[in-house]
């Protein structure tokens, strides 16, 4: 029984930093919109890790997912703010229609693209959100190019102090618990079957397929798992969060890169390994902001590369390896 | 008896180049056959053929009484084929136990083994092949003939019916090639395995193991006999040391 329970003890050490980041901006006057960005990049490392992290298949389109879970959010609140007593309901149902649509993008994608690997896969994926947006733009489809605006539909059901309550602290809440479930989804992933099925793809997919691994099979499953997770993220960060919505913005490419860059500087495949790249990640980049405006990125590279470098594991990688053996061990994964 | 695996008429090419050509073969429940021929002769083709990883263009490849010819590889796995492969491909990253968990794990038949379950598997069948120092390293940082014995071992998890097995001993010492070849014979006798070895030249492991011989040249199967009698064919030795010379001894 015990040893049913110490399995769930690498959640310990990511809520505790969920807790504390939570913590600091309640408390901390100025604080709360940094700490929102952070969970913000924990909640997209943590969803992204599932597919990146386990599977090893970079997916460059991976914005068109949080993409089209902010129009999940945004449809729900412009058509049915003037059903009368639906109240908080409209979010639910934004939410579900966030994950509902993100995961159908994602099954859609997955049938075709995941049929490549390596290069090809990644090269496919960009042409897929570059090809969504356009489509979305072209046939004018949700509003077009001119994307949605729904912060009068919103004040209308919340009324004006509870709508801003909602964008300003609640969205940030949800996130948090969003990325809670990302890591409860990724632990429970890690001690099942289909971890170990998707370990063994990752590391040799022929020989997985040998071994009697249907390997599509679970490769769909992350995909869409992860793709639902951060479709849902986006729905509260940045739908239920800004309350508009262009598609050049949502569609905008440099999250994917981000994401990509949280997982890996954090550590591919561990547990505690986005919450580490999205700290270091979300730290710096908003001191080289602040520091040194304009050159940040200029300065951000170097970094990025020198710790990729230096850890190719990522940070919880190499220290996954030294407290082996260590009563640490239990918690990091 | 009913042979385990039929091949009959079994062709694989790519484009012009006829890896496997025509090619038909039973093997019996519990048998062990060594297949041999040099390189390119299409013994790994045949391999890949035989679990899925190539659709032969022609012919028909029965196992246990069921046609396989078009079934996907991991949903032969289960049915009780089980592989190592020349070069090992261990999960690197993993360690040898969970490595050999996954053999267990979707390997097997039922489809039902848990991962505790299979973590148990893991456990006996590493306590097998003595790999019970290593069982927590990572697969990646064993050494080449460990690896082999890894494989070996993951394969072994599946509860195969047939193994086969790519070029299991090469590169390893003469003295560990008649440990292995022990190994392997006590086990599969054990486990009533069928064994199929492949082997380009280490003729030492095929003479120790194997019932029976075929030998492949050029992709077609031009002997199948008792291994002395393959083995001292004219037509292999030529293929081996090549035709002597006309007017000069040797």
């Amino acid at each position: 029984m015990s040893s049913k329970i110490a399995r769930y003890y690498p959640l310990i050490p990511v809520y505790a930093a969920y807790l504390i980041l939570f913590l600091i901006g309640r408390n901390v006057t100025g604080m709360w919109q940094l700490m929102a960005m952070l969970v913000f990049y924990c909640a997209i490392g943590q969803a992204f890790n599932i597919f990146l992290g386990m599977t090893g298949y970079v997916d460059f389109g991976y914005v068109a997912f949080m993409g089209i879970g902010t129009y999940g959010m945004a449809l729900s609140i412009s058509h049915l703010y003037q059903i009368e007593g639906l109240g908080m309901w409209v979010i639910l149902i934004g939410a579900v229609l966030a994950i509902l649509m993100s995961g159908a993008l994602s099954v859609a994608v997955g049938a075709v693209a995941l049929r490549l690997r390596g290069a090809y896969f990644a090269i496919a994926t960009i042409g897929v959100n570059e090809g969504f947006r356009f489509l979305i733009e072209g046939a004018k489809i949700w509003g077009g190019s001119e994307g949605i605006i729904f912060s009068g539909q919103f004040t209308h059901i919340f009324g004006r102090k509870t709508a801003s309550l909602i964008s300003t602290t609640w969205a940030d809440i949800f996130v948090i618990l969003v990325a809670c479930l990302g890591a409860f989804v990724t632990l429970r992933f890690m001690l099942g079957k289909i971890g170990y099925a998707l370990m063994a793809l990752r590391e040799d997919e022929d020989a997985a397929k040998v071994m009697g691994i249907n390997v599509t099979k679970y490769k769909i499953i992350a995909f869409i798992t992860s793709a639902s997770l951060v479709g849902l993220v986006a729905a509260f960060a940045w739908g239920l969060k800004l309350t508009y919505l262009f598609p050049d913005e949502i569609f905008d490419i440099s999250y994917t890169v981000e994401c990509i860059i949280i997982v890996l500087l954090g550590g591919a495949g561990t547990l505690l390994g986005p919450v580490a790249g999205a700290l270091i990640y979300g730290l710096s980049k908003y001191w080289l902001t602040i520091i040194l405006p304009g050159f940040q990125l200029l300065i951000f590279a170097p970094i990025i590369i020198v710790i990729v470098v230096a850890f190719p594991e990522g940070v919880v990688g190499v220290l996954k390896r030294r407290v082996r053996g260590t009563v640490l061990e239990k918690f990091i994964v | 008896m009913a042979p385990l695996l039929r091949l009959e008429n079994v062709t694989k090419r790519f484009g012009g180049l006829v890896a496997v050509d025509r090619v038909s073969l039973e093997i019996d429940p519990g048998e062990f056959i060594g297949i041999v021929g040099p390189n390119g002769s299409g013994k790994t083709t045949l391999f890949n053929v035989i679990n899925g990883v190539y659709f032969p263009e022609e012919g028909t490849i029965v196992f246990d009484g069921r046609d396989i010819t078009r079934l996907q590889p991991y949903k032969r796995a289960p049915l009780g084929i089980g592989r190592t492969f020349q070069i090992p491909r261990p999960f690197a990253s993993a360690t040898v136990r969970e490595n050999i968990a996954v053999g267990a794990m979707f390997g097997t038949l039922s489809g039902r083994v848990g991962v505790d379950e299979s973590l148990e598997i893991a456990d006996q069948t590493i306590e097998r092949v003595g790999l019970q120092e290593h069982k927590d390293k990572a697969a990646g940082s064993l050494t080449p003939v460990e690896k082999k014995l890894m494989e070996i071992a993951r394969a072994l998890a599946m509860k195969p019916k047939l193994l086969l097995m790519d070029e299991a001993m090469a590169g390893m010492h003469p003295n560990d090639i008649d440990q292995m070849v022990a190994f392997i014979k006590e086990i599969a006798q054990e486990e009533k395995i069928a064994v199929v070895s492949m082997v380009e030249h280490i003729m030492r492991a095929v003479v120790g193991m194997a019932e029976r011989v075929i030998v492949l040249h050029q992709g077609a199967k031009i002997v199948d006999a008792p291994t002395k009698e393959a083995l001292e064919n004219p037509k292999v030795v030529e293929i081996y040391l090549g035709h002597p010379p006309e007017g000069q001894g040797c």
